[in-house]
């Protein structure tokens, strides 16, 4: 989603990742980047989300490259791995640096 | 909060909402149990026999644990592989376990060989002493304060058992009355928190046709 023309001071908010910027997928970045994988039932547990809301949001970061989605069945029972890609990894970096900046220089 | 600190929090988080679930504290109460079972025991089986007959008691305890975080845990709270830094904190607290066995044992044979010719107070301060160190660091490492508490129960237990004792209060070092109480907490504690688990994570219902 690009971001309306802005005051030039304000412009590294434009630079910042939209996709990582929706408060549920930084939660749920967040909680990828400090784990090697994770399953639905543990997301939605930690996040709070609901199936349908962490289905919606996980498929965006999925279509963005940020995750892997593995899917298996465990007996009779399928079952979701999910986890940070690279990208996904560097992207959150990038963000928290960006965030992190453009906080630091608004004036108090 | 820095970037730093958040992080940190949301995997201690992680860490706790999948391992936190009060049976490891059930079974430490009934591992510790025998502490307050074995002297009633011991005169008719003798001290060996009377601590190994728990060795099939906690087998079954152990095995019901892990049926119990298969079927029922799981299921609610999910699963995940945890990263680097919590593999590393795991890898230390199992080195200092080690050594803390390492050391209890020790004390054991010291115990054996000097018997008699050392104060009977002093195995007492010194096991309380290492089970204090053990639990503190599993404490530290684990990122669960309630560790802290029963490793100062279990400091506790020793002295305060052989104080009884020689005050002619209690029977068998008083360990039955400290060890007992102490045991008890933890069993309780861990079966209150896994109740609460329970309430709080439901089976995910039908709306979750993947999981």
């Amino acid at each position: 989603m690009d971001l309306p023309p802005t005051d030039p001071e304000l412009h590294p908010l434009a630079d910042i990742d939209q996709v990582i910027h929706a408060s549920a997928r930084l939660m749920v970045l967040t909680y990828l980047y400090v784990v090697e994988s994770a399953d639905y039932v543990f997301l939605m547990r930690l996040t709070g989300l609901t199936w349908g809301n962490l289905s919606t949001h996980l498929t965006k970061l999925d279509e963005a490259g940020y995750i892997t989605m593995t899917k298996e069945f465990i007996g009779k029972k399928p079952h979701t791995t999910i986890r940070l890609t690279d990208q996904g990894r560097a992207a959150f970096r990038e963000y928290k640096k960006s965030m992190q900046q453009v906080l630091d220089d608004l004036p108090d | 909060m820095t970037g730093q600190i958040s992080l940190k929090e949301a995997e201690r988080k992680a860490f706790r909402t999948k391992t936190d679930d009060g049976l490891w504290d059930v079974l430490l109460g009934c591992i510790f149990l025998m502490f307050a079972i074995a002297p009633y025991l011991s005169t008719t089986m003798g001290d060996f026999w009377s601590s190994v007959v728990f060795l099939p008691f906690w087998g079954l305890v152990y095995l019901t644990i892990l049926l119990v975080r298969k079927y029922v845990v799981t299921p609610r709270v999910g699963t995940v592989k945890f990263g680097q830094r919590r593999k590393t904190r795991l890898m230390k607290l199992s080195l200092v376990l080690i050594l803390v066995n390492a050391a209890a044992l020790i004390l054991g044979l010291v115990a054996a060989m000097t018997f008699g010719s050392v104060p009977g107070q002093i195995y007492p301060i010194f096991l309380g002493l290492i089970l204090l160190l053990g639990f503190s660091a599993a404490a530290y490492f684990l990122d669960m304060p309630r560790l802290y508490l029963y490793g100062l129960l279990l400091w506790l237990s020793p002295l305060v058992g052989e104080w009884l004792w020689r005050q002619g209060y209690a029977t068998h070092h008083g360990f039955p009355i400290t060890f007992g109480i102490t045991a008890g907490i933890m069993i309780i504690v861990g079966l209150v928190i896994f109740m609460r688990l329970l309430r709080d994570n439901p089976l995910p219902g039908e709306e979750t046709p993947s999981e």
